[in-house]
């Protein structure tokens, strides 16, 4: 018991010395979320094993740290220090967060940014423009989803803003890219709050990423508020260091007839686990989220989905494909749940992993809990490793055996790849795909030649 | 070129091939036919270096060379070529990053430098026109969602951009139309040439109207039971497998 309590007090005490700190100290309404997050944090502590949702993910990994808050110096940062992190060529706004903390010099400037959009980090809208955030921040955000979430709210502080005003039209992509520097074992709580107006149009990319590899903790929370009409294309890159720990969650609410298309992909951290949510609660509204995760050698990657029919006549569609290496390990826990009103429903997931070596382990479990007559739903899930004959066909080419294999991971990640529009994206995962499957011994059925 | 020798082959401890001897001189062309389950893909595969066979005895010299001592991919670079029987589905696998890799891997072997991608571009629509294959596609992954006859063009396609010196084409004809049968055939002969050797196992007679065998050889139980020239191919076609049987029976 006392191992479980012994982090509460500990973060407990983090939040107390980071209030006086925090943003928006004078706006009622996010004190009492702050306020209630933290009571309900200190009161459910860290979810242990017990819980049927992190009954394969232990915290040990991310409690045993001692993590510090933010530094608030993070020393000089350059141009050139970012311009390998980008992905995009075309990207029409460029956001960059340093340890969590906001870089208005070192992002796009504020008349860059398009009409009809206002973009920015989230502290200094707290500050300067509150008016816009009250009834959007935290409309979301389930902040007793976990003790993550809690702590998330409990220390909201900076992350991103992205208001796009109605029938506005974004083509080109938004970047954001989180980057920790350590010199600590810095831990940050980004929460990002992305608006789209009835008919607007906007792409996001959401990239994770360290300049270096001391570990950090990064415990992100995004709101994706859509109004009705409304199409977002949001991807999401977590490629932090190989000693990161990083927790994520995004929650999304959907209009009428909206759109959300996500893509998740998850290559880096020692541990690290990613959440989505979605209660469609209006008609018409479609979801269609692809992913891919990696975990590597004695790595954990979990992804959770939770997506809610509520209503008739929505559709959603959820593809993730995991590959594992080493004595590497994945969760992938996908839930559709279908409630009695929600007839039409048009749902269906599958989640495809690869293992590639005898150590490697994956526990997988999607669900539809249906509770509606009149719906088209389905699920499935393969476990497997790579097919022989198809490592044999590439070698009577010529090609060896090594180089076959990952060409064979990568064709497999592709899959799931290839449906991204976001300009850059899909060949940045490739390309870092590559570079995580060279640094491992790729075998074929475990078998090491 | 290829030199069988008493090749004994088992696979899970069954015996598939039982003594098979065969000669194949630079240049060459001989068909393999023989009964369904007679050993034929069995053969090809062992020629390429397909895992799950296990070699019990015999020989197979490939230019002077112990073939059986070489990886799978070095068979290829050297110049073994088999084309499947059932080509392999690689989804998501790009066909032009598959093309290019195994043509660039088996030129490294021959000493030549590796093809930029505007040459090696422009070296594969050639080839592609030589199989009458839809270049859009080139553009898909490997294999993935292509017909029947497509992935047999395919095949063709792939030996026509490596040249190599021995061609293996496992049943290459079977499952096309008589207008697939001819282009694949187009392509082969095209690709004839004083330094290629090639053995084409096949099930029927038809494939051997287009392309002249220099030899035929019937292979049933595991062993080359009869070699001829092209007029045994008519032969089996008139009187069936059954025939040979009475006469092994009768030997
Ligand atoms: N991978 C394998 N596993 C088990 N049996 C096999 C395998 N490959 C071939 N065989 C057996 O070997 C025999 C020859 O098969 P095959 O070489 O495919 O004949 P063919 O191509 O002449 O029809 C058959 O009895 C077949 O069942
Ligand atoms: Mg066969």
């Amino acid at each position: 018991m006392n191992a479980v309590l012994e982090p509460v007090e500990r973060y407990r005490a983090l939040v107390d010395a980071a209030a006086p700190l925090l943003p928006g100290a004078h706006l009622d309404w996010l004190v009492a979320q702050r306020t209630e997050a933290l009571e309900h944090f200190v009161q459910t502590g860290f979810p242990s094993r017990k819980q049927e949702a992190w009954r394969y993910t232990g915290l040990e990994r991310v409690l045993e740290e001692s993590w510090a808050p933010q530094a608030e110096s993070v020393g000089t940062l350059k141009e050139a220090d970012l311009a390998r992190f980008r992905l995009s060529e075309d990207a029409c706004v460029r956001l960059l967060f340093v340890n969590g903390r906001w870089m208005p010099e070192l992002s796009s400037a504020a008349t860059e940014v398009p009409v009809g959009v206002q973009v920015g980090g989230l502290r200094a809208a707290l500050e300067e423009q509150p008016e816009q955030l009250v009834h959007r921040l935290g409309l979301a955000a389930r902040s007793r989803q976990s003790s993550f979430t809690a702590l998330n709210t409990a220390l909201l502080d900076d992350g991103a803003w992205l208001q796009v005003s109605a029938n506005t039209r974004l083509e080109a992509p938004i970047e954001i890219l989180y980057l920790t520097v350590g010199q600590e074992r810095t831990a940050i709580h980004p929460r990002n709050l992305l608006v789209l107006e009835e008919g607007a149009q906007a792409t996001v990319i959401e990239h994770y990423a360290s300049l270096d590899a001391t570990p950090c903790f990064t415990n992100s929370l995004s709101e994706v508020l859509l109004g009705a009409g409304a199409r977002l294309e949001h991807a999401r890159l977590q490629d932090e260091s190989a000693g990161a720990r990083h927790m994520g969650n995004v929650f999304i609410e959907q209009g009428e007839r909206s759109y959300y298309r996500g893509i998740s992909v998850n290559l880096g951290g020692l541990w690290s686990r990613c959440e989505y949510h979605n209660r469609l609660q209006h008609t018409g509204a479609r979801c269609d989220l692809d992913g891919l995760y990696v975990a590597g050698d004695r790595r954990l990657s979990d992804v959770h989905l939770e997506i809610e029919h509520g209503v008739p006549g929505c559709d959603s569609r959820q593809r993730f494909k995991g590959i594992v290496l080493g004595r590497g390990r994945a969760v992938f826990d996908g839930l559709i749940r279908v409630q009695p009103d929600a007839q039409k429903t048009d749902a269906h997931l599958s989640n495809d992993n690869l293992l590639l070596s005898r150590d490697a382990e994956v526990d997988t479990k999607p669900q539809l809990e249906i509770y509606a007559d009149d719906v088209k739903c389905s699920h499935g899930t393969t476990v497997g490793q790579l097919e022989p004959a198809q490592v044999f066909y590439l070698r009577s080419r010529g090609i060896a055996a090594g180089v076959a294999r990952r060409m064979l991971c990568l064709g497999f990640a592709t899959e799931v790849l290839q449906d991204c529009s976001v300009t850059g994206f899909t060949e940045r995962v490739q390309r870092r795909l590559q570079e995580h499957l060279e640094d491992t011994v790729v075998t074929l059925n475990g078998k090491e030649e | 070129m290829l030199k069988v020798t008493d090749l004994q082959v088992t696979v899970d401890d069954q015996p598939i091939l039982k003594g098979l001897d065969l000669q194949v001189g630079r240049g060459e062309i001989h068909a393999i036919m023989g009964p369904n389950g007679s050993g034929k893909s069995s053969f090809a595969h062992v020629l390429a270096g397909r895992e799950g066979y296990t070699v019990t005895g015999g020989e197979v010299l490939f230019d002077g060379e112990d073939l059986l001592a070489l990886d799978v991919e070095q068979r290829a670079r050297k110049g073994m070529f088999l084309a499947l029987q059932y080509p392999v589905e690689l989804p998501g696998v790009s066909t032009m990053v598959f093309l290019r890799e195994s043509l660039n891997a088996v030129r490294a072997e021959r000493g030549e430098p590796a093809l930029d991608a505007a040459s090696f571009i422009k070296l594969l629509r050639e080839k592609a026109r030589l199989v009458e294959l839809n270049p859009e596609l080139l553009k898909r992954a490997v294999n993935t969602g292509f017909s029947g006859g497509e992935k047999k063009r395919s095949e063709i396609l792939q030996m026509a951009l490596l040249e190599p010196k021995l061609a293996v084409l496992d049943e290459t004809d079977s499952g096309l139309d008589i207008d697939a049968l001819r282009i694949v055939a187009d392509g082969v002969n095209a690709l004839r040439s004083p330094d290629r050797s090639m053995i084409l196992v096949t099930h029927y007679q038809r494939l051997l109207d287009y392309i002249e065998p220099d030899f035929v050889h019937v292979l049933s139980g595991g062993r080359i039971v009869r070699t001829g020239d092209k007029s045994l191919a008519l032969e089996l076609e008139r009187r069936g497998y059954a025939w040979l049987d009475e006469g092994e029976a009768a030997a």
